[in-house]
């Protein structure tokens, strides 16, 4: 037993020791669990979500259509915009959701158009589950004889029996609703279904989901602008997988291809390189370029794989996404080498580098898409290149855009590359410039 | 000024290196403290000291890696601090470490060293060639660095600091840890430069090596000079002090008076075996530097 304890202790004293490790084992899963805590709204009130943007086009200018806006205005979940371009911008990706009130709306003519971004899941339920109650409160009479009638259909009646059904079940309905709506319309129809079981049978509450079917009942049609919407949003998670994984993978890669300068310098050939001549800027810039071209040759690996194996759209903008896969390696290589010669050892780096890595994937938006996160989490995720490299990649992957539609992406990348090398390079000169 | 037994320097054109009150600080501390040294071309000089005695640091200012904080350097007539990258390109350094790429086989390793010395083309080949030859290494040339023997890395790490046939090398301990086989290849080595008029300054703590073959050596400790000078010298300089003469051995306390001495036994019938008191470069070095441990990290 003595035996096994001091070998036991031995391995305890070491570990204690490397700082890195200790770092890994315990500081890491602390900010993981902090930021997947915050983002997921586990921090819980009422920022845990935050609000959802969404635009509104009235081309009515109707009283009715006033009422609407002004409803959907005083919602809790939203943050109601009007805008003249409203379906563009949710076609390029710039807010998830658009509510188009067309001419002739209030004199039933014209129509009440949802475009969304269906890549944006999340923050369409929140769309919805909104909209729902700020429609009732702007035209709730009317949309409640519309769902008294759409019922029939959602609990079988037998057609010949409509006539009936309808006399017994609309003023009970129109209550129902109002009841409905004060407790909030995010409840499933199920628990509204239930309470009419006796009288439409066992089978009517089955499948009803009350936000999926609601835009039907209210007559608003809903209609996906943004994304391959033959395919469904199942590119745009596949897009944003493969990207994520891609842009902490370079992280990695690039932190490491940084940490040969240190290997060098322990090994001593560095020491040798520097003494032959003109070699400080040289060998600077030797590691930079080796830096980024593995980087470069990462990206490239994994999106071939991404489009063969997910048919992700890869050749659709070459030059976007080659323009991109260059701006993020130059981003990713200038913090690679700035964190290689901020260390002063391999471990230390090791440790450092996975600590900021992982943390700046999670907050970046690597991970999971950073729509479920609260608005500040989002801010604070634009501080890492993850966000704007998963930004760039996911307009040209899901939005199709070309190199003009991820211009200040791009310069964001550029930006963070050319300024993460200028200082890697200012302390390197100053630290081994020395006769 | 620190003491300083280091012989006057000669012409300009015959010195490689002259130092005058050269200081290097870490911090607080300073690991050259006043170091006056003149290598005079074409000559080897071997530099001793314990660890943290100044050697690396030294070493490392001569070949314009590290700047002086106070003091006079010329180094093949260079100042290091204003002529770095020309000195460096004349100037060959043999790291302690094996400074070496694992990965890359001895012929590429040499060729990268090469080019970074600016050789090219035929010259490169022929430096290459030549140092693989000198290093006994043609057969294992095209093999990766890694595979090789401990014996086999130093040999290469020598001729490496060497290809481009530099005016000055400085040699850090490149005899570590090797066999017997390779550490006589790299005397071999190190004494063809000496032929070629190659100036040389060679650390280690092996002080066999350095009798063998340097022609002067110098003594440092906590970042002074305490002796220069030829073998011979420091021996005479650092004669045994008289002590309890035992049966048979008769000690004179004023060696000057040993002619007298001797007529004087030889009239009264004695028979005289004058023998002087031997006295080795250990012995010498121990003598200067003390013998309490020096653990001190090296810079």
């Amino acid at each position: 037993m003595r035996t096994i304890w001091l070998l036991c202790s031995k391995d305890l004293r070491g570990w204690l020791r490397d700082r890195a490790a200790v770092l890994s084992a315990l500081a890491i899963p602390i900010v993981l669990v902090l930021i997947f805590g915050s983002a997921m709204g586990a921090m819980g009130g009422e920022e845990s979500i935050g609000r959802v943007e969404l635009l509104v086009l009235d081309r009515d200018r109707t009283p009715d259509s006033a009422r609407i806006v002004d409803a959907l205005r005083d919602s809790q979940s939203l943050e109601v915009e009007e805008r003249e371009d409203a379906a563009e911008r949710v076609a390029k990706g710039r807010e998830p959701a658009a509510l188009v009130i067309e001419t002739g709306f209030a004199a039933g003519t014209g129509k009440l158009r949802l475009l969304r971004d269906p890549s944006k899941e999340i923050e369409q339920q929140i769309v919805l589950a909104s909209l729902a109650p700020a429609l009732f409160e702007a035209r709730g009479q009317e949309l409640a004889k519309q769902l008294t009638l759409a019922s029939l259909d959602w609990f079988d009646v037998p057609s010949e029996l409509h006539p009936e059904a309808r006399e017994v079940i609309e003023d009970t309905w129109v209550r129902m609703a109002a009841i409905a709506m004060r407790s909030g319309w995010s409840r499933s129809g199920a628990d509204v279904a239930e309470t009419k079981e006796a009288k439409a049978g066992a089978n009517a509450a089955a499948g009803f989901e009350f936000a999926r079917d609601l835009p039907k009942a209210l007559g608003l049609e809903v209609e996906d602008v943004a994304g391959d919407s033959g395919r469904g949003n199942k590119i745009a998670a596949q897009a944003h997988a493969v990207a994520g994984i891609a842009v902490m993978m370079l992280l990695f890669g690039l932190s490491a291809c940084g940490g040969t300068l240190l290997e060098e310098r322990d090994a001593g050939t560095l020491e040798r390189i520097l003494c032959a001549p003109g070699t400080l800027d040289a060998i600077l810039i030797a590691k930079l370029l080796f830096t980024m071209i593995s980087g470069m040759l990462q990206l490239i690996v994994l999106f071939t794989f991404g489009a063969l194996v997910f048919s992700l759209p890869v050749f659709d903008a070459p030059l976007a996404l080659a323009a991109t896969s260059f701006c993020t390696a130059l981003a990713a290589t200038g913090f690679g080498v700035l964190l290689a010669v901020l260390c002063r050892s391999r471990k230390q780096l090791e440790g450092l580098s996975v600590l900021l890595i992982l943390t700046m994937s999670a907050l970046g938006g690597s991970w999971f898409p950073l729509v479920i996160a609260p608005e500040w989490f989002r801010r604070l995720g634009h501080f890492t290149l993850n966000a704007w490299a998963m930004d760039a990649y996911q307009g040209i992957f899901w939005y199709g855009k070309g190199l003009d539609g991820i211009l200040v992406e791009l310069g964001v990348l550029s930006a963070i590359g050319l300024s993460t090398i200028g200082l890697a390079s200012a302390i390197w000169r100053r630290r081994n410039r020395e006769a | 000024m620190p003491n300083s037994p280091e012989s006057p320097p000669g012409t300009p054109a015959a010195v490689a290196l002259h130092a005058r009150g050269l200081v290097r600080s870490f911090g607080d501390r300073r690991a050259v403290d006043g170091l006056d040294l003149t290598v005079r071309r074409g000559e080897c000089l071997g530099l001793l000291g314990p660890n943290g005695a100044g050697k690396s640091t030294s070493l490392r200012m001569f070949c314009a890696r590290l700047s002086r904080h106070a003091g006079e350097l010329k180094v093949l007539g260079l100042d290091p601090s204003r002529d770095g990258e020309a000195l460096r390109a004349r100037i060959g350094l043999v790291p302690q470490d094996l400074a070496l790429y694992d990965d890359l086989t001895a012929r590429e390793n040499l060729r990268l060293f090469g080019a970074l010395y600016r050789l090219s083309g035929r010259v490169l080949d022929e430096a290459v060639a030549r140092a693989l030859e000198a290093a006994g290494l043609l057969e294992r040339a095209d093999d990766r660095v890694g595979q090789y023997s401990g014996g086999m890395k130093r040999r290469l790490n020598v001729v490496a600091g060497t290809l481009h046939d530099p005016e000055l090398v400085l040699l850090d301990e490149p005899t570590v840890g090797i066999d017997p086989q390779s550490r006589t290849r790299i005397f071999e080595l190190v004494e063809a430069l000496r032929s070629r008029g190659t100036t040389l300054i060679y650390t280690s703590h092996a002080l066999g090596e350095v009798e063998r073959l340097c022609d002067r050596i110098a003594i440092l400790d906590t970042g002074r000079m305490l002796a220069c000078g030829s073998l011979a010298e420091l021996q005479a300089r650092h004669r045994r002090a008289p002590s309890e003469p035992s049966d048979g051995e008769l000690r004179l306390g004023d060696p000057t008076k040993t002619g007298t001495a001797i007529r004087l036994l030889q009239q009264a019938g004695i028979a005289v075996n004058l023998r002087e008191p031997a006295v080795g470069l250990e012995e010498v070095f121990l003598g200067l530097t003390g013998r309490k441990l020096r653990d001190e990290e090296v810079r």
